[in-house]
């Protein structure tokens, strides 16, 4: 536990000590509040159904910024120390390979949820000032607060996976950027191929971050997002532990 | 302290090390040498579980590499080769979080720095930014992160790998004198730093190991004292008198300039041979302008073990 949290603040700290995550932060930011505007102001002119809310996370802008986020959170955690050799030092200290990996998904996490903290706050303040109580409702504020942060989650094991296989961050940004594109298109071709009464239809909704986003924004608390998503993280993350074990005998 | 049996390490095409076994005691300091790409980094590698043996067996105070590597990891204080840091952290601030990666209670931390700081004469760039550091102060900072937890054990990769002659030898001082408080294993190819720092030399090439014993006693195991004398007189009656004498076991000839010539005179180096060669001048009437002894040394120790190898 002790060496997780010695892992954790001391990835936290040389993220938050780099002007790099600054500047990601700051142009996410402000992408999506030009998105936000942008969406405000064509609620205005003319009649677009669905919360703002709603509108704001289904729209193919945010997408775009926001899955270009997590190969920039992820690519530094091991590739990085393969790169300069600290790798060694760290896995040759007393530390269990899943201290190691635990510390440094966490702080990744933690980074996006700084990330992601501003984009939320959007909307309360939307509130206060403008004083639109109709503008949408707590339960979509909060369930995109939830889906969001449940794809954040799946997409940084992800990148950590990415990280793990290659001592090259290029290399594990690409890895991430094409791993959290496929699954995310990956939903959207549940319209594509299959018919709404296919076997299949059902499968594909259960996987499609298009069709959790859908529900959540608009309130509707579901639990098999959460199910779906925290799963696969575990899963995805015992992968990333079995990789960072295998240099050990690998030949 | 470190016991190794038939350790072994194998990869696609290549042994890398092939079932060596060695002992280190408690408080010896010992050389691992080798030519590179022997081994010595994947042996140490496998002592400090950074990889595992594909067969045998390694154990630091008694505990297993493969099952109580957490246990063995606590014991070592390890220098990876080419001592890599986290260049964006302050010298204190790193080992500070190296301390309490490796367990220091959080209260002895900052008596511990200071302690491993002062050690390795770190004070004046102990809040500067590893970055900024010369290679030398790198080192050192490597060196204070293997030894801030006190461990019983330092593994030591090349530890004056890229240093400058100077530096070579304060590095040089600095082990001997944490020699008196931690066993020592360290790797090298540079043989004087072992010939004065270390009890013991273990030899490795091609992942095998040739050699283990003092340098004294691997110096004198070679038994060849090299003399080259240049003498001037009857070539052919000098080189049969100096074949002659007791001890010589073989002469080679160089050409000189005007009548000169260079003996290469090995002999089994037991008997005094310059006092001989001397005498014998004077009995012949022969002119000596030159006569030069090569003591031998670890170097050509090691050369004869490693050549010996390629050649069969």
């Amino acid at each position: 536990m002790r060496t997780t949290a010695i892992i954790y603040m001391k990835e936290l700290r040389s993220f938050f000590l780099s002007p790099f995550a600054f500047v990601v932060m700051a142009l996410f930011t402000f992408i999506n509040g030009w998105l936000f505007i942008s969406t405000v102001n064509a609620m205005r002119v003319t009649t677009i159904p669905y919360s703002l809310v709603y509108n704001v996370f289904s729209s193919g802008w945010f997408w775009m910024g926001f899955l270009f986020i997590f190969p920039v959170i992820t690519m530094r955690l091991f590739a990085e120390e393969k790169k300069t050799g600290t790798f060694e030092g760290l896995m040759t200290a007393p530390v269990r390979t899943g201290e190691v990996l635990i510390g440094k998904y966490g702080a990744a996490v933690t980074v996006y949820l700084a990330m992601l903290a501003p984009l939320l706050l959007f909307f309360p303040v939307f509130k206060m000032v403008t004083g639109q109580e109709d503008a949408f409702h707590s339960g979509a504020q909060w369930g995109s607060a939830l889906i969001l942060i449940l794809v954040g989650i799946f997409n940084i094991a992800i990148g950590t996976l990415a990280s793990a296989v290659t001592a090259n961050q290029l290399i594990a940004a690409m890895l991430t950027f094409v791993g959290v594109m496929l699954h995310y298109f990956f939903g959207f071709f549940v319209g594509f191929a299959t018919l709404p009464d296919s076997k299949w239809a059902a499968g594909m909704d259960y996987v499609s971050t298009v069709q959790h986003v859908q529900l959540l924004t608009q309130g509707l608390i579901d639990s098999r997002p959460f199910v779906y998503y925290l799963t696969f993280s575990a899963l995805i993350l015992s992968v990333t532990w079995h990789v960072i074990e295998s240099r050990k005998w690998r030949i | 302290m470190i016991e190794v049996s038939q350790l072994t390490k194998r990869y696609v095409g290549h042994t890398a090390v092939d079932r060596i076994s060695f002992t280190v005691d408690k408080g010896e300091i010992v050389g691992f040498l080798g030519p590179n790409g022997a081994g010595k980094s994947t042996t140490i590698r496998m002592l400090t579980c950074f990889l595992t043996p594909s067969s045998g067996r390694a154990s630091v105070d008694g505990f297993d590499v493969e099952k109580d590597s957490v246990k063995v990891r606590q014991r070592i204080g390890y220098m990876p080769e080419n001592v890599p840091l986290y260049t964006d952290m302050r010298v204190k601030e790193y080992l500070r979080f190296r301390a309490a990666l490796k367990g220091m209670e959080t209260k002895k931390l900052t008596s511990g720095v200071d302690e491993a700081v002062e050690t390795c004469s770190l004070k004046e760039v102990q809040n500067k930014m590893i970055s900024t550091l010369s290679k030398g102060y790198r080192q050192r900072v490597g060196l204070a992160d293997a030894l801030v937890t006190k461990p019983d054990l330092l593994i030591l990769d090349e530890p004056t790998n890229g240093l400058d002659p100077g530096q070579i030898r304060q590095f040089r001082e600095l082990i001997k004198d944490l020699g008196k408080r931690h066993t020592i294993f360290l790797s090298t190819h540079i043989l004087p730093e072992v010939e004065m720092t270390c009890n013991r030399v273990i030899i490795i090439n091609r992942g095998k190991i040739k050699a283990s014993d003092t340098p004294r006693n691997l110096i004198r195991r070679r038994e060849e004292g090299d003399l080259t004398v240049e003498v001037n007189g009857n070539q052919g009656k000098v080189l049969a008198a100096l074949k002659k004498l007791p001890g010589v076991t073989s002469v080679k000839e160089e050409k000189s300039e005007k009548g000169w010539n260079r003996y290469l005179i090995d002999s089994n180096g037991k008997a005094d041979l310059g006092e001989k060669i001397f005498d014998l001048a004077v009995e012949r009437s022969w002119k000596i302008r030159e006569m030069s002894r090569h003591d031998a040394t670890l170097e050509d120790a090691f050369v004869d073990l490693v050549r010996k190898e390629e050649e069969s």
